[in-house]
């Protein structure tokens, strides 16, 4: 792509990206110095100066979690894993056919119902908590699962809906045309030529989705009061206020509940960022 | 049936691929709006939750939260957090985006990377930053005493000024990428021969900066600051796990006390009314950002 670079474009490029790494040193040092920090032990933790790789590699910060029953983080792993591969999935059911919908047909208020959309992206959740605690315990799904999956979902669904009616609106309408010509009907169109074409933008709302699910603490913590069924962001928040200042082990529940999400964004880095320009909300 | 048919046959079908979606939206975020709305003029406590008649009380929630000391200091500390947050994340996400928007070999996957902060979950986010400012084992009074800075360890988190610095230096943290990313694809509309024009006419890049990039970014830059407004205004989980509005309520915000007023007080109705007015805040700039958004005709 470039033409051959002179002597001082070589250098320039160098001292460029020389700055970048250390920018990005700087901006991630929280992120490094707390994966560390679990690795070492709570003496190490104290030491001043603070070491910055582990002298003595501990582990058992992590290995403890598997023995003990109490505060498991495993078992929260799992639990925010079952709520936002479910919020994922009622996310992706409801919004694909919303947003084939608006975007494919002329009906009066679409303007409207895009505009509720946007505008619920927008609301804090403290606004739902309450209404959304008494309903929940009026109809007995207080301390279920289901309780956080169905609140969840509602910072999903309007994200996806939005991202997907761009998708589905890029489609030609000639691709439609052809394809009821070729003897498809509406259902097979939609899965057979919608669909595919739309698939990274389903795999947007997917990610996006699940990671609104994961990163949830409030709805998971006011809804489920029973430890064994909470997430894990709100097993970490239990977790500081029984074991306050054992950092080893709060720092090593905090790099677990982030793996997925640097898995993910490993995987998924072109649909993260994809995402993200187009106004995803802070979950 | 026929007219059943006739209805569905044009484009009103559409009403029925939206339908669930509506139908979900409108239970589980129209209803809690609406309920928490007159939730708000009602009293309900722990002892009337249970009771079918709800008693109405008008406005006295309102009254109550005015008079108790607390709901004032929330609302201007929700404010000064969000202005805060939203000035050095725009100038640090907006000098990022300049930065990385030069072509050098890495440049594109460390601008990639740098959007993790905003995956991580707030909750980790607020564990991480309280650890770097505790006042014992912190990597920042450490650093600070090794240079000199200070003498004795600093109380970051239990000094009223200091506390709310901290939880600006961590929201602002997780805002940065957002930021930059919206900045950097706002920097990539603009052509690059217009830019090539003006220094071969010799503009500085101060000039070109405030006389090209500024201008042609107003639209950006606006949703920008609203967007960042409107996201900053509601945090939540950070404050709540960092300090939890401490040291007394000099970092609560309204969101934090309104949770604390439902569900540690268990003065529901109360609460109800504090998420009532951070509700009306955020819809009137909302209103306000998709007026600018279809103004600038790039509506969803």
């Amino acid at each position: 792509m470039m033409p051959e670079r002179k002597a001082p474009d070589r250098l320039k490029n160098v001292v460029l990206c020389f700055v970048a790494l250390l920018l990005f040193a700087l901006l991630m040092f929280p992120l490094y110095w707390m994966a560390v920090t679990s690795l070492k032990n709570e003496i190490e933790i104290f030491k001043v100066p603070p070491t910055l790789v582990p002298q003595v590699l501990n582990t058992t910060s992590y290995f403890a979690q598997l023995k003990h029953g109490d505060f498991n983080m495993f078992r929260s792993f799992k639990n925010s894993f079952v709520i936002s591969s479910s919020v994922m999935l009622i996310a992706l059911v409801l919004a694909i056919p919303a947003s084939y919908g608006i975007a494919r047909f002329r009906f009066k208020g679409k303007r409207l119902i895009i505009l509720s959309f946007l505008v619920t992206q927008m609301l804090p959740v403290s606004v739902l908590l309450t209404p959304m605690f008494i309903v929940f315990k009026n109809v007995h799904l207080l301390n279920t699962q289901f309780s956080a999956i169905l609140a969840d979902a509602t910072i999903g669904i309007p994200f996806s809906v939005l991202i997907l009616i761009g998708y589905f609106t890029s489609i030609p309408k000639e691709l439609e045309d052809a394809s009821r010509i070729d003897g498809c009907n509406r259902l097979s169109t939609f899965l057979l030529v919608f669909l595919p074409i739309a698939s990274p933008g389903v795999v947007v709302c997917a990610v996006f989705s699940f990671l609104y699910g994961w990163g949830d603490l409030a709805y998971g913590m006011t809804f489920l009061q029973d430890q064994a069924m909470r997430p894990i962001t709100a097993g970490i928040f239990n977790f500081m206020g029984q074991y306050g200042t054992k950092w080893s082990y709060l720092t090593a529940f905090a790099v677990v509940t982030i793996i997925p999400v640097i898995v993910i964004f490993i995987f998924m880095q072109r649909y993260i960022i994809s995402g993200l320009t187009s106004g995803a909300v802070k979950g | 049936m026929n007219l059943i048919k006739r209805y569905f046959s044009n484009g009103n079908i559409g009403y029925l691929f939206v339908l669930p979606a509506a139908v979900y939206m409108l239970l589980l975020v129209g209803y809690p709006i609406v309920s928490n709305f007159i939730l708000s003029f009602q009293d309900v406590t722990v002892t009337t939750l249970n009771k079918l008649q709800k008693p109405f009380v008008g406005f006295r929630n309102y009254r109550l939260l005015l008079g108790d000391g607390v709901l004032q200091p929330s609302l201007a500390n929700t404010f000064v957090f969000t202005l805060c947050c939203i000035v050095l994340q725009f100038i640090i996400g907006f000098a990022l985006a300049l930065y990385f928007n030069r072509s050098f070999s890495f440049s594109k996957p460390i601008r990639g990377l740098l959007m993790i902060p905003w995956m991580i979950p707030m909750t980790v986010t607020a564990l991480m930053f309280k650890f770097m400012f505790s006042s014992n084992v912190g990597i920042v009074n450490q650093f600070l005493q090794a240079c000199g800075l200070i003498g004795q360890p600093i109380e970051w988190l239990l000094q009223p000024r200091l506390a709310m610095l901290s939880l600006v230096i961590a929201n602002t943290w997780i805002g940065i990428p957002f930021n930059m990313i919206l900045i950097s694809t706002g920097l990539t509309t603009i052509p690059a021969d217009l830019m090539e024009a003006a220094s071969i006419d010799g503009a500085s890049a101060r000039q070109s900066f405030f006389h090209i990039i500024l201008p042609m970014l107003k639209p950006v830059i606006e949703s920008v600051l609203i967007l960042g407004f409107i996201y900053t205004f509601k945090v939540f989980d950070l404050v709540f796990v960092m300090t939890n509005g401490g040291p007394v309520n000099t970092t609560q915000l309204l969101s934090t006390y309104s949770y604390k007023l439902s569900f540690t007080l268990f003065k529901y109705s109360q609460g109800a009314a504090t998420a009532n007015i951070l509700f009306l805040i955020l819809f009137a700039v909302s209103i306000v950002y998709l007026k600018f958004v279809y103004d600038d005709g790039k509506a969803a």
